[in-house]
């Protein structure tokens, strides 16, 4: 049994991390991390419902 | 260094001989140095090889490697990236895994001293740094690895510049901007996101004079950073004469009125947006109709929150307290005459279209 690890996972916005786990040259199990947390969910509590969108559209610039 | 010079890559991509004199002569503006060095800085960008540039990503959006791919003078996107070798960029660099962690490790080691870092993202302390991993490493000590072989150091966007949103109270991962962490000189371009033509001037300025451009106490480059936006907004003259937007859609907003009544925060705000702009010098947030955040401002999530509420500032109702909480003094005693003069102006002002006439 092979495990592989893609990390980083290019291409994309965020942080990415792939384990697959390789039996007989199949992938039998396999598990994705975003390894990275900045909780702007947690930022926006107690914040005026109008600017949370000056917010939340910044979890993802592209 | 790659062996091409910037303008024999510019070349290749096709860029003509003008379009590259454009691009000088562009350069030369934003920067605002006068026309007699342009032929300074088209000798440099015609002689010298393109600096490398190890492109790094933390806690970030990545919305400001969209705002320099999506740059365009002189008439193509690609150009900044034919100014600079990107050696390592995540969001588009071909290997991943492995191959992107030994393609960074080949670069910091082979031309140490010799590549710019570029950093995107605020850097996580809390719980030994724990929120932000790319391939088993910590932000913090990528920063610092990649940091200290750099011949120059450069935060782009507000969060790798002074920890930006994800620092913003209550800051749950303790997010720090890259000067933070490595101390000594680091340009911060800031910005929600950093203006491409920014960037790409202080790279240009850094070929040419082999220096980085002169910067304020916040590190950000005068040129960009040195003038208010409110001293240079368009919509000023309607500041001057005590026209304000008053409601969102209401008649002043149809005729471009001043936003400061809306929370437009651009008395506190330091950039080049009025001039520079966006998307090809179409367009910028005021001028599409939407207060200034002053993104460019250390602490702006916190400091100019909330954004649709009128700046505190008004002589009598704290404004000094409000002076000592923004930490910008200047910025401060601009906000306390601007909201004085606001006043005034609103309770003398002559007739012209008022909200009334909405309905017609």
């Amino acid at each position: 049994m092979a495990k592989l690890v893609v990390d980083p996972v290019t291409r994309i916005e965020g942080h990415m991390r792939v384990e697959a786990k390789v039996e007989g040259g199949k992938i039998v199990d396999a598990w994705v991390s975003g390894t990275m947390w900045r909780g702007i969910e947690t930022i926006l509590k107690g914040r005026d419902p109008r600017d949370a969108w000056l917010f939340v559209s910044r979890v993802c610039g592209v | 260094m790659s062996e091409e010079s910037i303008y024999e890559s510019l070349l290749r991509k096709g860029v003509s001989r003008r379009d590259f004199l454009k691009f000088c002569s562009t350069s030369a503006m934003i920067l605002g140095l006068s026309s007699s060095t342009v032929p300074k800085i088209a000798e440099a960008l015609e002689k010298k090889e393109r600096p490398s540039v190890v492109w790094l990503h933390f806690s970030e959006c990545t919305g400001d490697s969209e705002s320099v791919l999506r740059a365009s003078k002189p008439s193509i996107a690609q150009v900044i990236l034919d100014i600079v070798s990107l050696e390592y960029h995540e969001t588009i660099m071909a290997p991943s895994g492995h191959a992107a962690e030994k393609s960074l490790k080949d670069i910091i080691t082979k031309k140490k001293g010799k590549y710019i870092a570029v950093y995107e993202g605020a850097v996580p302390t809390a719980d030994g740094g724990v929120y932000c991993f790319i391939g088993g490493h910590k932000a913090i000590d990528i920063c610092k690895e990649v940091g200290s072989g750099a011949m120059a150091n450069i935060a782009v966007g507000n969060c790798a510049c002074f920890g930006g949103i994800p620092a913003a109270n209550p800051n749950p991962t303790k997010c720090v901007g890259i000067k933070d962490i490595l101390g000594g000189t680091v340009v911060n371009l800031a910005g929600c996101p950093m203006n491409a033509e920014n960037f790409t001037a202080v790279v240009v300025h850094f070929v040419t004079f082999g220096t980085l451009p002169a910067l304020d106490k916040h590190g950000r480059p005068l040129f960009a950073y040195g003038k208010c936006i409110h001293n240079n907004c368009e919509r000023r003259p309607h500041f001057d004469q005590g026209q304000f937007v008053r409601q969102w859609g209401d008649m002043g907003h149809r005729l471009g009125w001043c936003l400061y009544e809306m929370g437009c925060k651009g008395p506190m705000a330091y950039q080049n947006c009025p001039t520079i702009r966006w998307n090809e010098g179409t367009s910028w947030p005021v001028q599409a109709g939407h207060p200034c955040i002053a993104c460019a401002s250390p602490n702006n999530w916190d400091d100019a929150y909330p954004f649709y509420k009128r700046m505190e500032g008004v002589p009598g109702v704290g404004w000094q307290a409000n002076a000592d909480k923004v930490g910008l003094g200047i910025a401060a005693a601009t906000a306390a005459a601007v909201a004085a003069h606001g006043i005034i102006r609103a309770a003398t002002r002559g007739k012209g279209p008022s909200d009334k006439e909405e309905g017609h």
